[in-house]
Protein backbone atom coordinates (compact mmCIF):
# COMPACT_ATOMS: atom_id res chain seq x y z
CA UNK A 1 0.00 0.00 0.00
CA UNK A 2 1.28 3.47 -0.92
CA UNK A 3 1.92 6.20 1.65
CA UNK A 4 -1.18 8.33 2.25
CA UNK A 5 -1.49 11.69 0.48
CA UNK A 6 -3.00 13.32 3.54
CA UNK A 7 -3.08 12.37 7.19
CA UNK A 8 -5.42 14.10 9.65
CA UNK A 9 -4.35 13.65 13.27
CA UNK A 10 -6.57 14.19 16.26
CA UNK A 11 -8.63 16.89 14.54
CA UNK A 12 -11.09 18.79 16.74
CA UNK A 13 -13.33 21.76 16.02
CA UNK A 14 -15.42 23.83 18.41
CA UNK A 15 -17.88 26.57 17.50
CA UNK A 16 -18.15 28.41 20.80
CA UNK A 17 -19.57 25.91 23.26
CA UNK A 18 -20.53 23.42 20.54
CA UNK A 19 -18.04 20.64 19.79
CA UNK A 20 -18.57 19.85 16.10
CA UNK A 21 -15.57 17.48 15.84
CA UNK A 22 -13.34 15.65 18.31
CA UNK A 23 -10.28 13.38 17.95
CA UNK A 24 -10.68 12.56 14.27
CA UNK A 25 -7.81 10.50 12.77
CA UNK A 26 -8.00 9.79 9.06
CA UNK A 27 -5.75 8.82 6.16
CA UNK A 28 -6.57 9.72 2.61
CA UNK A 29 -4.78 7.84 -0.21
CA UNK A 30 -4.16 8.73 -3.83
CA UNK A 31 -6.20 6.76 -6.36
CA UNK A 32 -8.77 5.87 -3.74
CA UNK A 33 -12.36 6.98 -3.25
CA UNK A 34 -13.05 7.48 0.45
CA UNK A 35 -16.69 7.89 1.47
CA UNK A 36 -17.65 9.87 4.56
CA UNK A 37 -21.00 8.82 5.97
CA UNK A 38 -22.99 10.01 8.94
CA UNK A 39 -26.25 11.46 10.12
CA UNK A 40 -27.21 15.12 9.68
CA UNK A 41 -24.99 17.25 11.87
CA UNK A 42 -22.42 14.46 12.35
CA UNK A 43 -19.60 16.84 11.40
CA UNK A 44 -18.84 15.73 7.84
CA UNK A 45 -19.04 19.17 6.27
CA UNK A 46 -17.11 20.68 9.14
CA UNK A 47 -14.32 18.12 8.66
CA UNK A 48 -13.93 18.75 4.96
CA UNK A 49 -14.05 22.53 5.51
CA UNK A 50 -10.95 22.06 7.66
CA UNK A 51 -9.28 20.09 4.85
CA UNK A 52 -10.31 22.87 2.45
CA UNK A 53 -8.81 25.66 4.54
CA UNK A 54 -12.22 27.24 5.13
CA UNK A 55 -12.11 26.66 8.91
CA UNK A 56 -8.99 26.46 11.05
CA UNK A 57 -9.10 23.36 13.28
CA UNK A 58 -9.29 23.95 17.05
CA UNK A 59 -7.04 20.91 17.68
CA UNK A 60 -4.89 18.49 15.76
CA UNK A 61 -2.81 18.72 12.62
CA UNK A 62 -2.88 17.95 8.92
CA UNK A 63 0.09 16.29 7.23
CA UNK A 64 0.44 16.23 3.46
CA UNK A 65 2.97 13.76 2.05
CA UNK A 66 4.83 13.77 5.34
CA UNK A 67 4.88 17.56 5.82
CA UNK A 68 2.70 19.26 8.42
CA UNK A 69 0.61 22.05 6.87
CA UNK A 70 -1.60 24.76 8.28
CA UNK A 71 -4.14 26.44 6.04
CA UNK A 72 -5.17 30.02 6.66
CA UNK A 73 -7.49 30.29 3.67
CA UNK A 74 -9.01 28.19 0.88
CA UNK A 75 -6.23 29.54 -1.31
CA UNK A 76 -3.61 27.80 0.85
CA UNK A 77 -5.43 24.48 0.54
CA UNK A 78 -5.72 24.93 -3.22
CA UNK A 79 -1.98 25.59 -3.39
CA UNK A 80 -1.44 22.21 -1.69
CA UNK A 81 -3.51 20.52 -4.37
CA UNK A 82 -6.81 20.24 -2.51
CA UNK A 83 -9.96 21.17 -4.43
CA UNK A 84 -13.28 21.19 -2.65
CA UNK A 85 -16.76 21.09 -4.05
CA UNK A 86 -18.82 22.42 -1.16
CA UNK A 87 -22.29 21.20 -0.30
CA UNK A 88 -23.60 24.70 -0.93
CA UNK A 89 -21.53 24.83 -4.18
CA UNK A 90 -19.38 27.93 -3.80
CA UNK A 91 -20.24 29.14 -7.30
CA UNK A 92 -21.06 32.74 -8.12
CA UNK A 93 -24.51 32.62 -9.72
CA UNK A 94 -24.01 35.97 -11.47
CA UNK A 95 -20.84 34.92 -13.31
CA UNK A 96 -20.42 32.73 -16.39
CA UNK A 97 -19.09 29.17 -16.42
CA UNK A 98 -15.59 30.12 -17.50
CA UNK A 99 -15.47 32.94 -14.96
CA UNK A 100 -16.49 30.53 -12.22
CA UNK A 101 -14.04 27.81 -13.22
CA UNK A 102 -11.15 30.28 -13.08
CA UNK A 103 -12.39 32.53 -10.27
CA UNK A 104 -9.53 33.45 -7.96
CA UNK A 105 -6.95 31.94 -10.36
CA UNK A 106 -7.67 33.75 -13.61
CA UNK A 107 -5.43 33.55 -16.66
CA UNK A 108 -4.12 37.02 -17.35
CA UNK A 109 -1.68 39.00 -19.43
CA UNK A 110 -0.02 42.16 -18.30
CA UNK A 111 -0.38 45.33 -20.40
CA UNK A 112 1.42 48.37 -18.96
CA UNK A 113 1.58 46.49 -15.68
CA UNK A 114 -2.21 46.04 -15.52
CA UNK A 115 -3.41 42.42 -15.40
CA UNK A 116 -6.02 41.86 -18.11
CA UNK A 117 -8.10 38.68 -18.33
CA UNK A 118 -7.35 36.21 -21.10
CA UNK A 119 -11.01 35.51 -21.73
CA UNK A 120 -10.59 33.52 -24.93
CA UNK A 121 -8.03 31.14 -23.47
CA UNK A 122 -10.13 30.61 -20.34
CA UNK A 123 -13.18 29.89 -22.46
CA UNK A 124 -11.27 27.37 -24.60
CA UNK A 125 -9.91 25.52 -21.56
CA UNK A 126 -13.39 25.32 -20.06
CA UNK A 127 -14.96 24.10 -23.32
CA UNK A 128 -12.35 21.32 -23.34
CA UNK A 129 -13.06 20.35 -19.73
CA UNK A 130 -16.83 20.32 -20.29
CA UNK A 131 -16.34 18.05 -23.29
CA UNK A 132 -14.16 15.75 -21.23
CA UNK A 133 -16.94 15.55 -18.64
CA UNK A 134 -19.51 14.94 -21.32
CA UNK A 135 -21.55 17.84 -19.93
CA UNK A 136 -23.87 19.52 -22.40
CA UNK A 137 -24.46 23.20 -21.82
CA UNK A 138 -26.17 25.12 -24.59
CA UNK A 139 -24.94 28.59 -23.67
CA UNK A 140 -21.56 28.61 -21.90
CA UNK A 141 -21.76 32.40 -21.51
CA UNK A 142 -24.98 32.23 -19.47
CA UNK A 143 -24.74 33.04 -15.77
CA UNK A 144 -24.30 29.91 -13.65
CA UNK A 145 -27.49 30.83 -11.75
CA UNK A 146 -29.51 29.84 -14.81
CA UNK A 147 -28.07 26.29 -15.00
CA UNK A 148 -29.63 23.07 -13.70
CA UNK A 149 -28.34 21.35 -10.54
CA UNK A 150 -26.36 18.80 -12.53
CA UNK A 151 -24.88 21.41 -14.81
CA UNK A 152 -23.77 23.42 -11.77
CA UNK A 153 -22.18 20.30 -10.31
CA UNK A 154 -20.33 19.85 -13.60
CA UNK A 155 -19.07 23.43 -13.38
CA UNK A 156 -17.86 22.82 -9.83
CA UNK A 157 -16.09 19.64 -10.94
CA UNK A 158 -14.49 21.53 -13.85
CA UNK A 159 -13.16 23.96 -11.29
CA UNK A 160 -11.55 21.10 -9.35
CA UNK A 161 -10.13 19.49 -12.51
CA UNK A 162 -8.74 22.81 -13.67
CA UNK A 163 -6.81 23.09 -10.43
CA UNK A 164 -5.01 19.84 -11.26
CA UNK A 165 -5.99 18.81 -7.79
CA UNK A 166 -4.32 15.89 -6.00
CA UNK A 167 -7.29 15.58 -3.65
CA UNK A 168 -10.85 16.33 -4.71
CA UNK A 169 -13.47 16.61 -1.99
CA UNK A 170 -17.14 16.43 -2.90
CA UNK A 171 -19.84 17.21 -0.35
CA UNK A 172 -23.10 15.50 -1.39
CA UNK A 173 -22.49 16.05 -5.10
CA UNK A 174 -25.54 14.06 -6.19
CA UNK A 175 -28.03 15.25 -3.58
CA UNK A 176 -29.91 17.51 -5.99
CA UNK A 177 -29.48 15.46 -9.15
CA UNK A 178 -31.75 13.36 -11.34
CA UNK A 179 -30.82 9.76 -12.13
CA UNK A 180 -28.91 10.37 -15.37
CA UNK A 181 -26.91 13.23 -13.95
CA UNK A 182 -26.13 11.22 -10.81
CA UNK A 183 -24.70 8.43 -12.97
CA UNK A 184 -22.44 10.91 -14.72
CA UNK A 185 -21.11 12.39 -11.49
CA UNK A 186 -20.43 8.91 -10.07
CA UNK A 187 -18.60 7.83 -13.22
CA UNK A 188 -16.60 11.00 -12.93
CA UNK A 189 -15.68 10.23 -9.35
CA UNK A 190 -14.20 6.90 -10.46
CA UNK A 191 -12.40 8.59 -13.33
CA UNK A 192 -10.78 11.07 -10.94
CA UNK A 193 -9.49 8.21 -8.81
CA UNK A 194 -8.26 6.35 -11.89
CA UNK A 195 -6.22 9.43 -12.78
CA UNK A 196 -4.42 9.02 -9.46
CA UNK A 197 -6.42 11.62 -7.58
CA UNK A 198 -7.51 11.05 -4.01
CA UNK A 199 -11.26 11.53 -3.72
CA UNK A 200 -13.33 12.17 -0.61
CA UNK A 201 -17.05 11.78 -1.15
CA UNK A 202 -19.80 12.68 1.28
CA UNK A 203 -23.17 11.12 0.62
CA UNK A 204 -26.34 10.02 2.37
CA UNK A 205 -27.06 7.50 -0.36
CA UNK A 206 -25.53 4.21 0.77
CA UNK A 207 -26.02 2.23 -2.45
CA UNK A 208 -24.32 5.05 -4.29
CA UNK A 209 -21.42 4.86 -1.84
CA UNK A 210 -21.02 1.12 -2.37
CA UNK A 211 -20.92 1.72 -6.10
CA UNK A 212 -17.90 4.03 -6.07
CA UNK A 213 -16.10 3.93 -2.71
CA UNK A 214 -13.01 1.90 -1.83
CA UNK A 215 -13.18 2.77 1.83
CA UNK A 216 -16.00 3.93 4.10
CA UNK A 217 -15.66 6.09 7.20
CA UNK A 218 -18.61 6.76 9.50
CA UNK A 219 -18.98 9.92 11.62
CA UNK A 220 -21.32 10.19 14.55
CA UNK A 221 -21.79 13.25 16.77
CA UNK A 222 -18.47 14.74 15.75
CA UNK A 223 -16.45 11.50 16.14
CA UNK A 224 -15.17 8.94 13.72
CA UNK A 225 -16.86 5.74 14.89
CA UNK A 226 -15.91 3.25 12.17
CA UNK A 227 -13.72 2.65 9.16
CA UNK A 228 -14.28 -0.26 6.74
CA UNK A 229 -13.07 -1.41 3.34
CA UNK A 230 -16.12 -1.31 1.09
CA UNK A 231 -15.42 -4.88 -0.02
CA UNK A 232 -15.49 -6.11 3.58
CA UNK A 233 -18.79 -4.64 4.75
CA UNK A 234 -22.36 -4.39 3.56
CA UNK A 235 -25.32 -2.06 3.42
CA UNK A 236 -26.84 -3.31 6.65
CA UNK A 237 -23.71 -2.94 8.74
CA UNK A 238 -23.14 0.58 7.47
CA UNK A 239 -26.69 1.58 8.38
CA UNK A 240 -26.25 0.27 11.92
CA UNK A 241 -22.95 2.15 12.21
CA UNK A 242 -24.63 5.39 11.17
CA UNK A 243 -27.62 5.00 13.48
CA UNK A 244 -25.45 3.80 16.40
CA UNK A 245 -27.20 0.45 16.68
CA UNK A 246 -23.98 -1.44 15.84
CA UNK A 247 -22.36 -3.06 18.93
CA UNK A 248 -18.97 -1.44 18.14
CA UNK A 249 -20.50 2.02 18.20
CA UNK A 250 -22.45 1.28 21.36
CA UNK A 251 -19.30 0.10 23.11
CA UNK A 252 -17.42 3.19 21.93
CA UNK A 253 -20.12 5.58 23.05
CA UNK A 254 -20.36 3.93 26.47
CA UNK A 255 -16.67 4.55 27.14
CA UNK A 256 -16.89 8.23 26.15
CA UNK B 1 -4.76 47.40 -32.75
CA UNK B 2 -6.52 44.05 -32.73
CA UNK B 3 -5.75 43.64 -29.05
CA UNK B 4 -7.18 47.08 -28.34
CA UNK B 5 -10.35 46.25 -30.26
CA UNK B 6 -10.71 43.00 -28.31
CA UNK B 7 -10.17 44.81 -25.03
CA UNK B 8 -12.80 47.43 -25.84
CA UNK B 9 -15.34 44.99 -27.25
CA UNK B 10 -18.80 45.88 -25.91
CA UNK B 11 -17.77 49.05 -24.09
CA UNK B 12 -20.91 50.88 -25.25
CA UNK B 13 -23.28 47.97 -25.83
CA UNK B 14 -26.70 48.57 -24.28
CA UNK B 15 -29.48 46.32 -23.02
CA UNK B 16 -33.25 46.93 -22.85
CA UNK B 17 -33.09 48.80 -19.56
CA UNK B 18 -30.44 51.14 -20.91
CA UNK B 19 -32.30 51.85 -24.14
CA UNK B 20 -35.45 52.68 -22.16
CA UNK B 21 -33.44 55.13 -20.06
CA UNK B 22 -32.17 56.80 -23.22
CA UNK B 23 -35.73 57.03 -24.52
CA UNK B 24 -36.86 58.45 -21.15
CA UNK B 25 -34.15 61.15 -21.43
CA UNK B 26 -35.28 62.07 -24.94
CA UNK B 27 -38.96 62.08 -23.93
CA UNK B 28 -38.23 64.34 -20.96
CA UNK B 29 -36.32 66.71 -23.24
CA UNK B 30 -39.22 66.85 -25.72
CA UNK B 31 -41.82 67.43 -23.00
CA UNK B 32 -39.80 70.19 -21.31
CA UNK B 33 -39.09 71.85 -24.67
CA UNK B 34 -42.81 72.09 -25.31
CA UNK B 35 -43.55 73.25 -21.75
CA UNK B 36 -40.90 75.96 -21.46
CA UNK B 37 -39.49 78.35 -24.09
CA UNK B 38 -36.25 78.62 -22.12
CA UNK B 39 -35.59 74.90 -22.19
CA UNK B 40 -34.32 73.97 -25.64
CA UNK B 41 -31.36 76.34 -25.79
CA UNK B 42 -27.70 75.49 -26.18
CA UNK B 43 -27.04 77.43 -22.99
CA UNK B 44 -29.40 75.21 -21.03
CA UNK B 45 -27.97 72.03 -22.53
CA UNK B 46 -24.54 73.20 -21.36
CA UNK B 47 -25.98 73.84 -17.89
CA UNK B 48 -27.40 70.32 -17.63
CA UNK B 49 -24.11 68.77 -18.72
CA UNK B 50 -22.15 71.04 -16.39
CA UNK B 51 -24.42 70.06 -13.49
CA UNK B 52 -23.81 66.38 -14.26
CA UNK B 53 -20.01 66.40 -13.97
CA UNK B 54 -19.65 65.69 -10.24
CA UNK B 55 -22.51 63.21 -10.17
CA UNK B 56 -21.09 61.25 -13.13
CA UNK B 57 -17.73 60.81 -11.39
CA UNK B 58 -19.27 59.94 -8.02
CA UNK B 59 -21.83 57.69 -9.75
CA UNK B 60 -19.05 55.56 -11.28
CA UNK B 61 -17.64 54.91 -7.81
CA UNK B 62 -21.10 54.29 -6.34
CA UNK B 63 -21.75 51.75 -9.11
CA UNK B 64 -18.69 49.77 -8.01
CA UNK B 65 -19.76 50.00 -4.36
CA UNK B 66 -23.31 48.81 -4.99
CA UNK B 67 -22.09 46.05 -7.35
CA UNK B 68 -19.91 44.84 -4.47
CA UNK B 69 -22.87 44.83 -2.08
CA UNK B 70 -21.60 48.03 -0.44
CA UNK B 71 -22.86 51.59 -0.33
CA UNK B 72 -21.60 54.99 0.87
CA UNK B 73 -24.22 57.46 2.07
CA UNK B 74 -21.50 59.89 3.22
CA UNK B 75 -20.07 60.41 -0.26
CA UNK B 76 -21.56 63.92 -0.74
CA UNK B 77 -19.92 65.22 2.42
CA UNK B 78 -16.67 63.48 1.44
CA UNK B 79 -16.77 65.67 -1.65
CA UNK B 80 -17.41 68.64 0.65
CA UNK B 81 -14.33 67.88 2.73
CA UNK B 82 -12.19 67.41 -0.37
CA UNK B 83 -13.54 70.71 -1.73
CA UNK B 84 -12.57 72.50 1.50
CA UNK B 85 -9.04 71.08 1.22
CA UNK B 86 -8.79 72.25 -2.39
CA UNK B 87 -10.18 75.66 -1.43
CA UNK B 88 -7.64 76.05 1.38
CA UNK B 89 -4.72 75.12 -0.90
CA UNK B 90 -6.01 77.46 -3.58
CA UNK B 91 -6.69 80.28 -1.13
CA UNK B 92 -3.18 80.03 0.36
CA UNK B 93 -1.16 80.81 -2.76
CA UNK B 94 -3.39 80.15 -5.76
CA UNK B 95 -1.13 77.31 -6.92
CA UNK B 96 -3.40 75.28 -9.26
CA UNK B 97 -1.09 72.25 -9.50
CA UNK B 98 -1.15 71.68 -5.76
CA UNK B 99 -4.93 72.21 -5.84
CA UNK B 100 -5.25 69.56 -8.56
CA UNK B 101 -3.49 67.02 -6.37
CA UNK B 102 -5.36 67.93 -3.17
CA UNK B 103 -8.77 66.58 -4.26
CA UNK B 104 -7.80 63.01 -5.21
CA UNK B 105 -5.39 62.73 -2.27
CA UNK B 106 -7.96 63.82 0.33
CA UNK B 107 -10.58 61.65 -1.43
CA UNK B 108 -8.27 58.63 -1.23
CA UNK B 109 -7.51 59.27 2.46
CA UNK B 110 -11.20 59.57 3.34
CA UNK B 111 -11.82 56.40 1.29
CA UNK B 112 -9.26 54.70 3.54
CA UNK B 113 -11.10 55.95 6.63
CA UNK B 114 -14.43 54.62 5.32
CA UNK B 115 -12.83 51.29 4.37
CA UNK B 116 -11.22 51.02 7.80
CA UNK B 117 -14.60 51.39 9.48
CA UNK B 118 -16.65 49.31 7.05
CA UNK B 119 -14.19 46.66 5.83
CA UNK B 120 -11.66 46.23 8.62
CA UNK B 121 -14.13 47.16 11.37
CA UNK B 122 -16.82 44.92 9.83
CA UNK B 123 -19.54 47.53 10.39
CA UNK B 124 -22.28 47.11 7.76
CA UNK B 125 -21.66 49.70 5.02
CA UNK B 126 -25.00 51.47 5.38
CA UNK B 127 -24.54 51.93 9.13
CA UNK B 128 -20.84 52.74 9.03
CA UNK B 129 -21.15 55.40 6.36
CA UNK B 130 -24.23 56.86 8.07
CA UNK B 131 -22.10 57.27 11.20
CA UNK B 132 -19.31 58.86 9.17
CA UNK B 133 -21.88 61.18 7.55
CA UNK B 134 -22.68 62.60 10.97
CA UNK B 135 -19.00 63.02 11.84
CA UNK B 136 -18.07 64.57 8.49
CA UNK B 137 -21.00 66.99 8.51
CA UNK B 138 -19.78 68.43 11.78
CA UNK B 139 -16.23 68.45 10.42
CA UNK B 140 -17.39 70.57 7.46
CA UNK B 141 -19.10 72.98 9.85
CA UNK B 142 -16.04 73.26 12.10
CA UNK B 143 -13.59 73.62 9.20
CA UNK B 144 -15.64 76.35 7.56
CA UNK B 145 -16.26 78.03 10.92
CA UNK B 146 -19.82 78.84 9.94
CA UNK B 147 -18.72 80.81 6.89
CA UNK B 148 -18.58 80.10 3.18
CA UNK B 149 -15.21 79.65 1.56
CA UNK B 150 -15.65 82.19 -1.22
CA UNK B 151 -13.83 84.36 -3.75
CA UNK B 152 -11.22 81.69 -4.44
CA UNK B 153 -8.55 82.53 -7.07
CA UNK B 154 -9.41 81.73 -10.67
CA UNK B 155 -6.20 79.81 -11.38
CA UNK B 156 -7.81 76.35 -11.07
CA UNK B 157 -10.80 77.49 -13.10
CA UNK B 158 -8.53 78.77 -15.86
CA UNK B 159 -6.85 75.38 -15.97
CA UNK B 160 -10.02 73.26 -16.12
CA UNK B 161 -12.45 75.49 -18.02
CA UNK B 162 -10.41 75.10 -21.20
CA UNK B 163 -10.80 72.77 -24.13
CA UNK B 164 -8.36 70.31 -25.70
CA UNK B 165 -8.89 69.93 -29.46
CA UNK B 166 -12.31 71.51 -28.96
CA UNK B 167 -13.38 69.08 -26.21
CA UNK B 168 -13.97 70.55 -22.72
CA UNK B 169 -11.55 69.22 -20.10
CA UNK B 170 -14.34 67.87 -17.80
CA UNK B 171 -15.67 65.76 -20.69
CA UNK B 172 -12.20 64.33 -21.31
CA UNK B 173 -11.72 63.47 -17.66
CA UNK B 174 -15.14 61.81 -17.47
CA UNK B 175 -14.53 59.71 -20.57
CA UNK B 176 -11.12 58.69 -19.22
CA UNK B 177 -12.62 57.79 -15.83
CA UNK B 178 -15.43 55.84 -17.50
CA UNK B 179 -13.03 53.83 -19.65
CA UNK B 180 -10.72 53.12 -16.72
CA UNK B 181 -13.58 51.91 -14.51
CA UNK B 182 -15.13 49.91 -17.36
CA UNK B 183 -11.85 48.16 -18.15
CA UNK B 184 -11.25 47.38 -14.49
CA UNK B 185 -14.76 45.99 -14.13
CA UNK B 186 -15.05 43.96 -17.33
CA UNK B 187 -11.52 43.10 -18.31
CA UNK B 188 -9.49 42.48 -15.16
CA UNK B 189 -9.66 39.93 -12.33
CA UNK B 190 -10.60 42.83 -10.02
CA UNK B 191 -13.97 43.20 -11.75
CA UNK B 192 -14.77 39.49 -11.50
CA UNK B 193 -13.81 39.46 -7.84
CA UNK B 194 -15.94 42.54 -7.14
CA UNK B 195 -19.01 40.96 -8.77
CA UNK B 196 -18.41 37.65 -6.99
CA UNK B 197 -18.26 39.46 -3.65
CA UNK B 198 -21.48 41.28 -4.51
CA UNK B 199 -23.12 37.94 -5.21
CA UNK B 200 -21.93 36.34 -1.96
CA UNK B 201 -19.02 37.32 0.22
CA UNK B 202 -18.75 33.83 1.72
CA UNK B 203 -18.70 32.08 -1.65
CA UNK B 204 -16.13 34.57 -2.89
CA UNK B 205 -13.96 33.78 0.13
CA UNK B 206 -14.32 30.03 -0.46
CA UNK B 207 -13.25 30.60 -4.07
CA UNK B 208 -9.96 32.04 -2.84
CA UNK B 209 -10.71 35.71 -3.55
CA UNK B 210 -8.93 38.28 -1.32
CA UNK B 211 -12.26 39.73 -0.19
CA UNK B 212 -10.92 42.28 2.31
CA UNK B 213 -8.37 43.70 -0.12
CA UNK B 214 -10.89 44.06 -2.97
CA UNK B 215 -13.47 45.74 -0.73
CA UNK B 216 -10.89 48.10 0.76
CA UNK B 217 -9.54 49.12 -2.64
CA UNK B 218 -13.04 49.79 -3.96
CA UNK B 219 -13.81 52.29 -1.19
CA UNK B 220 -10.52 54.03 -1.98
CA UNK B 221 -11.33 54.16 -5.72
CA UNK B 222 -14.71 55.71 -4.90
CA UNK B 223 -12.93 58.25 -2.68
CA UNK B 224 -10.49 59.21 -5.44
CA UNK B 225 -13.30 59.70 -7.98
CA UNK B 226 -15.10 61.86 -5.41
CA UNK B 227 -11.93 63.92 -4.92
CA UNK B 228 -11.76 64.53 -8.68
CA UNK B 229 -15.42 65.58 -8.58
CA UNK B 230 -14.57 68.06 -5.81
CA UNK B 231 -11.86 69.56 -8.00
CA UNK B 232 -14.38 70.31 -10.75
CA UNK B 233 -16.82 71.65 -8.17
CA UNK B 234 -14.32 74.18 -6.82
CA UNK B 235 -13.13 75.11 -10.31
CA UNK B 236 -16.70 75.84 -11.37
CA UNK B 237 -18.12 77.71 -8.38
CA UNK B 238 -14.96 79.07 -6.76
CA UNK B 239 -16.62 78.79 -3.37
CA UNK B 240 -17.58 76.10 -0.86
CA UNK B 241 -20.86 76.54 1.01
CA UNK B 242 -21.98 75.00 4.29
CA UNK B 243 -24.50 72.67 2.67
CA UNK B 244 -22.11 71.32 0.02
CA UNK B 245 -22.92 67.82 -1.20
CA UNK B 246 -25.93 67.33 1.05
CA UNK B 247 -28.09 65.72 -1.67
CA UNK B 248 -25.28 64.11 -3.68
CA UNK B 249 -25.35 60.66 -2.06
CA UNK B 250 -29.11 60.42 -2.59
CA UNK B 251 -28.73 61.54 -6.22
CA UNK B 252 -25.86 59.12 -6.85
CA UNK B 253 -27.67 56.12 -5.37
CA UNK B 254 -30.82 57.02 -7.33
CA UNK B 255 -28.95 57.38 -10.62
CA UNK B 256 -27.06 54.10 -10.15
CA UNK B 257 -30.20 52.13 -9.26
CA UNK B 258 -32.07 53.77 -12.11
CA UNK B 259 -29.27 52.56 -14.40
CA UNK B 260 -29.91 48.92 -13.57
CA UNK B 261 -27.29 48.24 -10.90
CA UNK B 262 -28.66 45.90 -8.25
CA UNK B 263 -29.02 47.36 -4.75
CA UNK B 264 -28.27 43.82 -3.54
CA UNK B 265 -24.97 43.64 -5.41
CA UNK B 266 -23.55 41.29 -8.03
CA UNK B 267 -24.89 43.08 -11.05
CA UNK B 268 -24.18 46.52 -12.46
CA UNK B 269 -24.27 48.75 -15.52
CA UNK B 270 -21.87 51.65 -16.04
CA UNK B 271 -23.61 52.97 -19.14
CA UNK B 272 -26.84 52.71 -17.13
CA UNK B 273 -25.30 54.90 -14.43
CA UNK B 274 -24.34 57.54 -17.00
CA UNK B 275 -27.87 57.55 -18.43
CA UNK B 276 -29.35 57.55 -14.92
CA UNK B 277 -27.32 60.64 -14.01
CA UNK B 278 -28.36 62.42 -17.19
CA UNK B 279 -32.05 61.56 -16.69
CA UNK B 280 -31.94 62.79 -13.11
CA UNK B 281 -30.24 66.07 -14.04
CA UNK B 282 -32.57 66.59 -17.04
CA UNK B 283 -35.61 66.14 -14.80
CA UNK B 284 -34.26 68.41 -12.06
CA UNK B 285 -33.34 71.16 -14.54
CA UNK B 286 -36.56 70.87 -16.53
CA UNK B 287 -38.78 70.97 -13.45
CA UNK B 288 -36.96 74.09 -12.29
CA UNK B 289 -37.51 75.78 -15.65
CA UNK B 290 -41.23 75.04 -15.70
CA UNK B 291 -41.48 76.67 -12.28
CA UNK B 292 -41.20 73.86 -9.71
CA UNK B 293 -39.16 75.22 -6.76
CA UNK B 294 -35.75 73.56 -6.26
CA UNK B 295 -36.95 72.53 -2.80
CA UNK B 296 -38.80 69.72 -4.57
CA UNK B 297 -35.74 68.20 -6.22
CA UNK B 298 -34.96 65.65 -3.47
CA UNK B 299 -38.61 64.61 -3.61
CA UNK B 300 -38.24 63.77 -7.29
CA UNK B 301 -35.09 61.77 -6.55
CA UNK B 302 -36.71 59.95 -3.64
CA UNK B 303 -39.78 59.07 -5.65
CA UNK B 304 -37.56 57.75 -8.46
CA UNK B 305 -35.67 55.45 -6.04
CA UNK B 306 -38.85 54.14 -4.47
CA UNK B 307 -40.50 53.79 -7.87
CA UNK B 308 -37.66 51.79 -9.42
CA UNK B 309 -37.12 49.51 -6.42
CA UNK B 310 -40.87 49.07 -6.00
CA UNK B 311 -41.30 48.18 -9.63
CA UNK B 312 -38.45 45.67 -9.45
CA UNK B 313 -39.89 44.06 -6.34
CA UNK B 314 -43.32 43.79 -7.94
CA UNK B 315 -42.04 42.49 -11.25
CA UNK B 316 -40.07 39.81 -9.41
CA UNK B 317 -43.22 38.75 -7.59
CA UNK B 318 -45.77 38.83 -10.37
CA UNK B 319 -45.12 36.37 -13.18
CA UNK B 320 -47.13 38.46 -15.66
CA UNK B 321 -44.63 41.27 -15.53
CA UNK B 322 -41.76 38.80 -15.83
CA UNK B 323 -43.39 37.30 -18.87
CA UNK B 324 -43.77 40.72 -20.45
CA UNK B 325 -40.15 41.42 -19.67
CA UNK B 326 -39.01 38.13 -21.14
CA UNK B 327 -40.90 38.95 -24.32
CA UNK B 328 -39.40 42.43 -24.58
N1 LIG C 1 -20.14 27.83 11.13
C1 LIG C 1 -20.72 27.16 12.15
N2 LIG C 1 -20.99 27.79 13.31
C2 LIG C 1 -21.56 27.10 14.34
N3 LIG C 1 -21.91 25.81 14.28
C3 LIG C 1 -21.67 25.13 13.15
C4 LIG C 1 -21.06 25.77 12.02
N4 LIG C 1 -20.94 24.86 11.03
C5 LIG C 1 -21.45 23.71 11.52
N5 LIG C 1 -21.89 23.87 12.78
C6 LIG C 1 -22.46 22.82 13.63
O1 LIG C 1 -21.57 21.73 13.66
C7 LIG C 1 -22.27 20.50 13.65
C8 LIG C 1 -21.81 19.64 12.48
O2 LIG C 1 -22.32 20.23 11.27
P1 LIG C 1 -21.91 19.73 9.81
O3 LIG C 1 -22.42 20.73 8.85
O4 LIG C 1 -20.48 19.42 9.77
O5 LIG C 1 -22.76 18.40 9.68
P2 LIG C 1 -22.89 17.40 8.45
O6 LIG C 1 -22.38 16.08 8.91
O7 LIG C 1 -22.26 17.98 7.25
O8 LIG C 1 -24.46 17.32 8.27
P3 LIG C 1 -25.37 17.23 6.92
O9 LIG C 1 -25.44 15.78 6.57
O10 LIG C 1 -26.71 17.71 7.40
O11 LIG C 1 -24.77 18.08 5.89
C9 LIG C 1 -23.76 20.86 13.59
O12 LIG C 1 -24.28 20.80 14.89
C10 LIG C 1 -23.77 22.27 13.08
O13 LIG C 1 -24.89 22.97 13.57
MG1 LIG D 1 -23.00 18.68 5.43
Amino acid sequence: MTAPFLVARNIGKRFGALTALANVDLEIRSGEVLALLGDNGAGKSTFIKILAGAHPPSDGELVIEGNPVSFHSPKDAAASGIATIFQELALSENLSIAENVFLGRELKRSIFGIPFLKRQEMRQRVDGLLKELDAHISDPEAPVGSLSGGQRQAVAICRALNLNARLVIMDEPTAALAVAETRKVLALTRRLAARGCAVVLISHNISEVFEVADRIVVFRRGRKVAERLAAETDHEEVVSLITGAHPDVRALEKTN
Amino acid sequence: MNAVRQLGNGVFSMNGREWSLLVACLLAIIIFSVASPHYATSGNAATVLRNSVELLLIGLGMTLLLAMGGIDVSIGIVMGLAAIAIGRVLGADGNPVLALVAGPVVGALLGCVTATVVVLGRVPAIVGTLGLLGVYRTAVFVLLGGQWLSGLPASLTNLLATTVLGVPVPALVIVAAYLAVWLALRRTPYGLHLLAIGNSEEKARLSGIPVIKIRFVTFVISGILTGVAATFYVATYRNVEMTIGSTLALDAIAAVILGGTSILGGKCSLIGTVLGVLLLRILQNGLLLIGVPSLWQPVVTGVLIIGVLGFEAISNRFPVVQLLRARA
